[in-house]
């Protein structure tokens, strides 16, 4: 059982280590998600002004942050495994990998884009519009969990869409609705960030158990789902 | 024995719809906006029925879809996709019931009330499918692909339809548990969901049918090529 293990392990790594190296030989998905969200921002930016100083504006902040995130990931991650069916190496690629370490691998791959994400969109996001952090913790674990959420999700739908003959515009109608409920979550609790309200930090903490729900869910779905959707 | 199904769906739909106007009393509680429209009241023996008995259309659908993972039967795909396509065509019919009762009741026909997200999210996610069925040409490839999609949706649906409307500070619907109906009222309700669900299968059993002449006729054609 631990070799099955250690295999599976390696396995894993062997992915993530693979992606991450056709990724940084082309900088497609850092570059076209990167750049799509700081575009984004700055358009958000120009409209709204300092719209962090304004009470009334406050609570749709965090609405615009998660949709820049949204749509940077829906832009960058549809490519997840389009490369391997464009240069028809995806039957190597079943050979050499099960299907559950293949979905981790990539899905960690993902996960490590949409945090790089994270890391560049949120300080400008809270410098450019001056969104008041008021405690950092909920900021830092929705992020965590919303971005969890949304590298799993692209990731199964992702496997769906490089099946298809559209595979650009299919990856949003296909991936929206599952990643809406993650998105109303991944609101709720970033909105409790931004205030010393208990009852706003109580509801952001209900949120993030049912984004960390909703992570877990997605997760054993993907477990199980992944095999028929990878394997003819 | 299909004609008398057929004729026990059109007698009972026909009797619970004479009841729901003329045995059913209107509800008081729902009389419009202004209280000048009691009669409005009645849609409830139409919107409950219908809404309940798409939630029936995913939870089959979600069961074929399984079946054909498990077993890879074509005609347990056919039945899967018939089984959204006519359930979403109940889950509009909702929604738009739902709306014009909404306008009546609440001044508006949608309010983002949660239960009209989740119909809402639950549309998108089953327009979804039928367009992930529409971009693949390879039938097992759209069957898998479908069914895994339909099954995705099944696990999903909990979050849509229970805890995301729990979760709302508001809501303008009464709740399910402590809406004191009048027993009459709930007969005629229990009655329509038992007629609307028959009419589901019934309009079921006819799309798997041509599905599955629709699926043999273009490998006929295919093989004629």
């Amino acid at each position: 059982m631990w070799r099955d293990i250690s295999t599976w392990t390696a396995e894993v790594a062997a992915i993530f280590r693979k992606e991450w190296r056709c990724e940084l030989r082309t900088r497609y998905g850092l570059n076209t998600v990167g750049l799509f969200a700081f575009t984004t921002l700055v358009v958000v930016s120009i409209a709204l002004g300092p719209a962090g100083t304004s009470e009334e504006a406050q609570p749709f902040l965090p609405v615009m942050l998660w949709l820049i995130l949204l749509f940077a990931a829906s832009a960058g991650l549809p490519r997840t495994f389009v490369a391997e069916e464009e240069s028809r190496t995806a039957i190597a690629l079943r050979l050499s990998a099960r299907p559950s370490s293949l979905f981790i691998g990539k899905a960690l791959f993902n996960l490590t884009l949409i945090l790089a994400l994270e890391v560049l969109v949120v300080p400008l996001y809270i410098g450019m519009l001056q969104v008041p952090v008021a405690s950092v913790q909920p900021l830092v674990l929705s992020l965590l969990v919303g971005g969890y959420g949304l590298a799993i999700g692209s990731t199964l739908t992702a496997a769906m869409v490089a099946q298809t003959q559209v595979r650009g515009p299919l990856f949003a109608v296909l991936a929206f609705p599952i990643l809406l409920p993650l998105l109303k979550f991944a609101i709720e609790a970033t909105i409790g960030a931004g205030s010393a309200d208990p009852v706003l930090l109580e509801r952001s903490s209900v949120a993030l158990k049912m984004a960390f729900l909703y992570d877990g869910t997605l997760t054993v779905a993907g477990f199980m789902l992944f095999p028929p959707i990878w394997n003819p | 024995m299909k004609n008398l199904r057929y004729w026990s769906i059109w007698l009972w739909l026909s009797a619970t719809i004479l009841a729901a106007f003329f045995y059913a009393p209107i509800s008081a509680g729902f009389a419009g906006l202004d209280g000048k429209s009691p009669e409005s009241s009645r849609i409830v023996f139409f919107h409950v029925p219908v809404a309940v008995a798409s939630f029936f259309a995913f939870l089959a659908a979600a069961w074929w879809s399984v079946k054909y993972l498990r077993f890879r039967r074509p005609e347990d795909d056919h039945a899967g996709h018939a089984a959204v396509e006519v359930g979403t065509l109940f889950c509009i019919l909702a929604t738009v019931t739902g709306g014009v009762w909404a306008q009546v009741q609440w001044g508006a026909f949608w309010n983002w009330d949660p239960r009209q997200t989740s119909i809402a999210l639950a549309l998108l996610f089953y327009g979804a499918y039928l367009s992930l069925r529409g971009a693949i040409e390879d039938p097992e490839t759209r069957a898998r692909l479908a069914s895994a999609y339909a099954a995705l949706g099944f696990i999903v649906a909990p979050f849509l339809f229970f805890i995301l409307p729990r979760m709302a500070s508001f809501s303008l619907h009464p709740k399910p548990a402590s809406a004191e109906m009048e027993p009459r009222i709930g007969m005629v309700v229990i009655a329509g969901i038992i007629g609307f669900t028959a009419l589901f299968f019934w309009m079921h059993d006819l799309r798997r049918r041509s599905l599955a002449l629709e699926e043999a006729e273009e490998q006929t054609l295919d093989g004629m090529a």
